[in-house]
């Protein structure tokens, strides 16, 4: 009886601390389509996205009773993650770094469902190769089901997002007047010590 | 009416000084001209030098997203930018001896500038890696620092001005993890997007680059009695012949395993800029800001931990003499080593803060320590010496940056750990270290042909130079420096001119 007890308490203690779950435990039960095509490139700031998500009828009926809200988000395909440790997936939701910016967040979610979201691309998303995922969340905000846009792999239908440089043309004029003013004040000071120099030994 | 060249004897200075106008104290609140003048000067320009070489990695997040770097990219920039000053200290040691540190770190500072500036326009991995190579050459002003500080003040102080001199400003390398995300996020507010926010940002270190190379040009002074460029001409100074310098330096030993140990404490510190943001951003998933608060808090105990390493160094000396210098630096290193392993095993942040914050205390304490040594070990070639020390720390920072942190073999946490093992390792070698007239850290000093203190310096000197003179300040040298014997009975016999001392 207190082992039964120990262990449920130690249970609850695990799923806390896997708060948010592990992705391999989420059913995908969404259908979700994009509008960018197989590799597509598309601008920051200019170029919209279209998400359409619905449930997948071959599931059994009521699967989605605990979906409350839907969150979509474009992630990293493997290509854009190589190397770059702050992109890596891994499997406890808390912690995976694939799907790093928000398309929508939180938005109710309507049975039967079949909704569409049209957004901009924001300004700071950066260049890389993207699918899109969308989760279905409970009601405390932890991820139950997904779908996405790519296959398991995510090796199909992934396209890019080309970022904004942040360059203008008047920090470009800015750093080359600064520069050249920098080394020009140089050799006036190397002028002007000859002529100190010059002064004191004429003295 | 014309005053004589006695007059200058007779000239008031603001601090008590010695027979070469050297300043005998260090007045810190004090900033009277020439002496605590060019202290200021001095180690706000050197702050402002790590402030702009280490002005990327806390913005590194935004940066890495907008110039499509890899972590491969990101760690060839961080070892371009500390490995460009490793020449480039020896040769400020040099250029010190010709043209006097004033010029020297003003130059150097105003050519800097520029890279500084560029880093704006940097739109690839490529010129990203550019523009950090040539702002890392701006940290060889460490060298014009010391030479300047051992220029001005005496030796009973030349150890604190100096410490206290590099330790503020290495400063440079912590507070610019609070400054660069602070000014990222004004600009943020006030309405530039991630991408351009950053590259407005940069445009602060490279003005306080700018203006304090003007400061020093204009407000600072070579020498207590004027600038080297006026002194040469009135024959004052005396130059030395650079082939004999170098060669002093070179075959001394001493000057290359302290420049690998110290290649592992301010290497160590270097790296440790360059990558302690992102780790912290990444591993324990905090804010940008909160990222860089923590990285800042590594590069500020700089404040008191550096200068600290240097005022221990002098005490153990007063007790021990130079072996107490040499077992203090090999402690105090080796507990760095050790905390530098724990780092990379703690797995939370509380914790790992903490483990931080002693490990930096620890081995900037080991950066103080190195300085005390280095005075010692060559008189005529104290420039070069000083360079190869100070080269051989960023040596340091590239070796551990290539080894450990570059790309993705090992992760952070990893590379923490065996950097630490790689310190401990190292710093062994400072057990070899032996001066015949005061021991090493196992051996004491030579009892066979009672080597004493003139002996070890005049070696430096020829017997044609002696004869024309030059060895005097290295003689003056070799007297003052007989403290470094401890205070137990010296083994060596009495010195030449026969001046009485305590213990015969």
């Amino acid at each position: 009886m207190a082992i039964r007890a120990f262990l449920f308490v130690l249970s609850c203690l695990a799923a806390a601390t896997c708060r948010g779950a592990t992705f391999s435990s989420l059913q995908q039960t969404l259908i979700v389509t994009a509008s960018p095509q197989p590799a597509q490139v598309l601008k920051a700031g200019e170029d919209e996205i279209t998400v359409t998500w619905s449930l997948n009828s071959t599931f059994p009926a009521g699967v989605d009773s605990s979906y409350k809200t839907v969150t979509i988000k474009l992630c990293y395909a493997p290509i854009s993650q190589k190397d770059r440790g702050w992109r890596k997936t891994v499997d406890n939701l808390v912690k995976d770094k694939t799907c790093q910016h928000k398309i929508v967040a939180n938005k109710p979610y309507i049975f039967p469902s079949n909704n569409t979201f049209t957004s901009t691309v924001l300004r700071d998303v950066p260049t890389a190769t993207y699918f899109i995922r969308a989760y279905a969340q409970n009601s405390e905000g932890d991820e139950v089901a997904y779908g996405q846009t790519t296959d398991s792999h995510k090796a199909v239908n992934l396209f890019e997002i080309q970022a904004i440089t942040g360059r203008h043309v008047s920090l470009d004029i800015a750093s080359i007047c600064f520069s050249a003013f920098s080394i020009v004040s140089l050799f006036g000071f190397f002028f002007l010590e000859k002529r100190k120099s010059k002064a004191s030994e004429s003295k | 009416m014309e005053i004589s060249h006695g007059s200058y004897n007779q000239k008031k200075f603001a601090l008590p000084v010695d027979s070469e106008h050297k300043a005998t104290e260090f007045r810190l609140f004090s900033a009277a001209a020439p002496h605590m003048r060019a202290f200021h000067l001095s180690w706000i320009s050197f702050f402002a030098c790590f402030v702009s070489t280490f002005a990327a990695p806390p913005l590194l997040p935004i940066i890495r997203d907008n110039l499509d770097l890899t972590a491969t990219d990101i760690g060839n920039a961080g070892i371009a930018a500390v490995s460009g000053a490793v020449f480039a200290r020896i040769a400020m040691g040099t250029a010190c001896d010709l043209f006097g540190p004033r010029l020297a770190s003003a130059t150097l500072t105003l050519l800097t500038a520029p890279a500084v500036y560029c880093t704006s326009i940097a739109d690839s991995p490529i010129s990203f890696l550019l523009v950090r190579f040539f702002t890392g050459f701006s940290l060889a002003t460490f060298v014009s620092t010391q030479f300047w500080m051992s220029s001005l003040f005496s030796g009973r102080v030349v150890g604190t001005a100096n410490g206290v001199a590099g330790g503020w400003g290495n400063l440079g390398g912590g507070a610019t993890q609070l400054i660069m995300p602070l000014v990222f996020d004004l600009i943020q507010n006030i309405g530039a997007t991630k991408f351009t926010a950053w590259r407005i940002a940069f445009f602060i270190p490279a003005l306080f680059q700018t203006l304090s190379a003007y400061g020093i040009f204009f407000l600072g002074q070579d020498l207590p009695d004027g600038n080297y460029s006026e002194l040469h001409k009135s024959g004052e100074k005396h130059k030395d012949n650079f082939a004999q310098v170098f060669h002093h330096a070179v075959t001394n030993y001493r000057g290359w395993i302290l420049a690998l140990t110290y290649g592992y404490c301010f290497g160590v510190e270097l790296t440790i800029d360059n990558i302690i943001a992102q780790y912290f951003y990444d591993r324990f998933n905090v804010n940008l800001h909160t990222a860089g608060i923590i990285a800042a808090s590594f590069g500020l105990a700089n404040l008191f931990s550096r200068p600290g390493g240097g005022m221990l160094s002098d005490f153990m000396a007063k007790r021990f003499g130079m072996r107490g210098r040499l077992w203090t630096l090999w402690v105090v290193q080796t507990l760095g080593g050790v905390f530098c392993i724990i780092l990379g095993q703690v797995g939370s942040l509380g914790v790992s803060v903490a483990v931080m914050l002693v490990f930096s205390v620890f081995v900037q304490a080991a950066c103080g320590l190195t300085f005390g040594v280095v005075p010692f070990v060559s008189r005529r070639s104290l420039g070069i010496i000083s360079g190869m020390t100070g080269g051989g720390g960023n040596v340091g920072a590239v070796l551990t940056q290539v080894i450990f942190f570059r790309g993705s073999r090992y992760s952070t946490e990893t590379g923490l750990t065996l950097m630490g093992v790689m310190m401990i390792c190292c710093t062994l070698l400072i057990t070899l270290i032996y001066f015949p007239q005061w021991g090493g850290m196992f051996c004491g000093p030579s009892s066979k042909g009672k080597t004493t203190e003139e002996d070890y310096y005049m070696s430096e000197w020829s017997s044609s130079e002696r004869e024309k003179g030059f060895h005097r300040a290295s003689l003056k040298f070799s007297e003052n420096s007989r403290s470094e014997r401890g205070r137990k009975i010296g083994s060596a016999a009495t010195p030449i001119d026969g001046t009485p001392n305590t213990y015969v």
